[in-house]
């Protein structure tokens, strides 16, 4: 740009010919260039503002909304998955739950078993020892009924033999016994053993 | 570029005449160079764009893609961020084409078949400026009215001997200042940009051609500074349209703000 | 030597802006520098006043072709 001087004078020696345009100053706006830069940009903002812009913002308006959508649906899946881990734990827990409730009664039933074993066992032995009890018992009756026989016979021929004068009724005289020994076992022994005299007696 | 050179004649460096390139006609409605260039470019634009834009999907293309990257940076990192979310919408046409038109007429001052910056003629520039002080100062009294859009112009709270002094300078600057240093900077850099470009082709050839031994070694690296200032050209072209763009905006968005 | 005085003005008025330009440059790389999440606040801030600051170096080359 050193010699603006220079190039007006190779202006000046083609003047005529170049005219008012090629001399100006470059800051004077040529009006045809006015013009069509004013026509081009109107043309181009109404081919923008009624056609490309709107299709645009349409285009970034329906990304937003799909991204958006799928957004969305990525959400619904995790919640999805969520409720599914939560049905899943739950099921888990009542399971587990179940398994623990089974063990319980497991454990209760064969709790119960032993105890069942144990009083049956206890009962048996209850049992016996009372057939034991019982044996002894009937076994001492037979050995007191037994003695009380003979004893009866033997106090009686004793006491004919002391007396000296036979006593000929058999059945007067075993009333006698009994009642005699009656007599004896009511003032000393006690009311239980009186029944279990009694019982043997009878089913003897 | 079309000046000539005669042979072992001075060297005649690029000047402002050299961008007076009338192709048809005389006088103030010749056609010119710039225009031809303009025109192309808009129908060239526009034929693009209407074309990207027919089918546009939601999973972008490559051609897409590009666009979308451009209309991002216009629409969400100028229009919305500094007009404001509230307002940016109807002004996204306007930001959009000068954008468009500003880096592809800029580009065009590179590109070898053309290789003219349409924007070095002060019209063009001149033209789109106006239509950005027509928007913003439409906008303006349509928002406030005349009366509030001249109040607005002066801060409050100042004393009143100062008040019209400062209306003065508002004044100016709203209605002078700001057209003009639009249209001069995108103008002054795309004008300043291309004649340096000619001065390094025009003085490389001139050594080249005309030059007397050594001298002529010296095209090499004229050559080499016109390689390199073009892909400087390139920033400046981009740079320029993003920056009359901003400053579109930037007096847009005063008119929505409400302070001042 | 051949030239014009008007070009001369016009490298005279380049420096005040050459100035500026620089300074909101440096200020920007520092101001990244320390906080590199402003970046994108800073830079829009940073070329609008670039762009503030060029405005006087074109007024100058527009003279400077306006009083050749």
């Amino acid at each position: 740009m050193g010699a603006i001087d220079n190039a007006a004078a190779v202006l000046a020696a083609e003047s005529g010919e170049g005219g008012f345009w090629e001399s100006t100053y470059p800051v004077i706006p040529h009006p045809g260039e006015l013009i069509v830069g004013i026509i081009s940009f109107a043309v181009l903002y109404f081919l923008y503002k009624k056609y490309v812009v709107p299709r645009l913002e349409t285009m970034l308006a329906e990304r937003q909304r799909t991204i958006e959508g799928g957004i969305e649906r990525a959400e619904a899946m995790q919640a999805e998955a969520k409720a599914a881990l939560e049905q899943y734990r739950a099921q888990l827990a009542e399971a587990r739950n179940e398994a623990a409730q089974i063990r319980d009664a497991a454990r209760a039933e064969g709790q119960q078993i032993i105890e069942e074993l144990r009083a049956q066992a206890q009962e048996e032995s209850a049992r016996i020892v009372a057939r034991g009890e019982e044996q002894i018992a009937s076994a001492r009756q037979q050995v007191v009924n037994e003695l009380r026989g003979q004893i009866g016979a033997l106090a009686v021929d004793l006491a004919g033999r002391v007396v000296g004068e036979s006593l000929a009724d058999d059945a007067r005289r075993q009333g006698t016994v009994d009642r005699f020994l009656d007599q004896l076992d009511g003032m000393s022994a006690t009311e239980g053993r009186g029944d279990a005299v009694a019982v043997p007696g009878g089913n003897r | 570029m079309t000046t000539e050179v005669s042979a072992a004649e001075e060297f005649v460096p690029p000047s402002a005449p050299d961008f007076w390139q009338p192709l048809v006609g005389e006088g103030a409605f010749a056609l010119t160079r710039s225009m031809v260039v303009m025109v192309l470019v808009t129908i060239g634009l526009a034929v693009v764009m209407m074309a990207v834009t027919r089918r546009l999907s939601v999973v972008p293309g490559r051609g897409q893609f590009r666009l979308e990257g451009m209309y991002g940076l216009v629409r969400n990192s100028i229009g919305r961020d500094i007009i404001g979310s509230a307002h940016f919408k109807p002004y996204i046409p306007l930001l959009f084409t000068l954008f468009t038109l500003i880096l592809v007429n800029n580009l065009m001052g590179i590109i070898p078949p053309v290789q003219f910056p349409t924007m070095s003629r002060i019209g063009f520039p001149l033209a789109l400026a106006l239509g950005v002080y027509v928007v913003y100062l439409v906008a303006g009294v349509r928002r406030r009215g005349i009366v509030g859009f001249l109040k607005n112009l002066v801060p409050s709270g100042l004393p009143w001997w100062v008040v019209p002094v400062v209306f003065v300078l508002e004044l100016v600057t709203f209605l002078i200042t700001r057209p003009v240093t639009l249209t001069l900077r995108l103008f002054g850099n795309m004008f300043a940009g291309h004649i340096l470009l000619l001065l390094f082709a025009l003085g490389g050839e001139y050594f080249l051609l005309h030059g007397e031994g050594l001298l002529r070694v010296i095209s090499i690296p004229a050559f080499l500074m016109f390689f390199l200032f073009s892909a400087f050209e390139i920033l400046i072209a981009f740079l320029q349209a993003y920056v009359f763009i901003l400053l579109a905006s930037i007096y847009i968005a005063e008119v929505y703000a409400d302070d001042h | 030597m051949e030239g014009n005085l008007a070009i001369i003005g016009y490298g005279l008025s380049a420096i005040g802006p050459g100035v500026g330009i620089g300074l909101i440059f440096a200020a920007y790389v520092s101001g990244v520098a320390r906080q590199p999440e402003t970046r994108g606040v800073l830079q829009t801030i940073a070329i609008l006043g670039f762009v503030l600051c060029e405005q006087l170096a074109i007024f100058g080359i527009a003279l400077a072709f306006v009083f050749s």
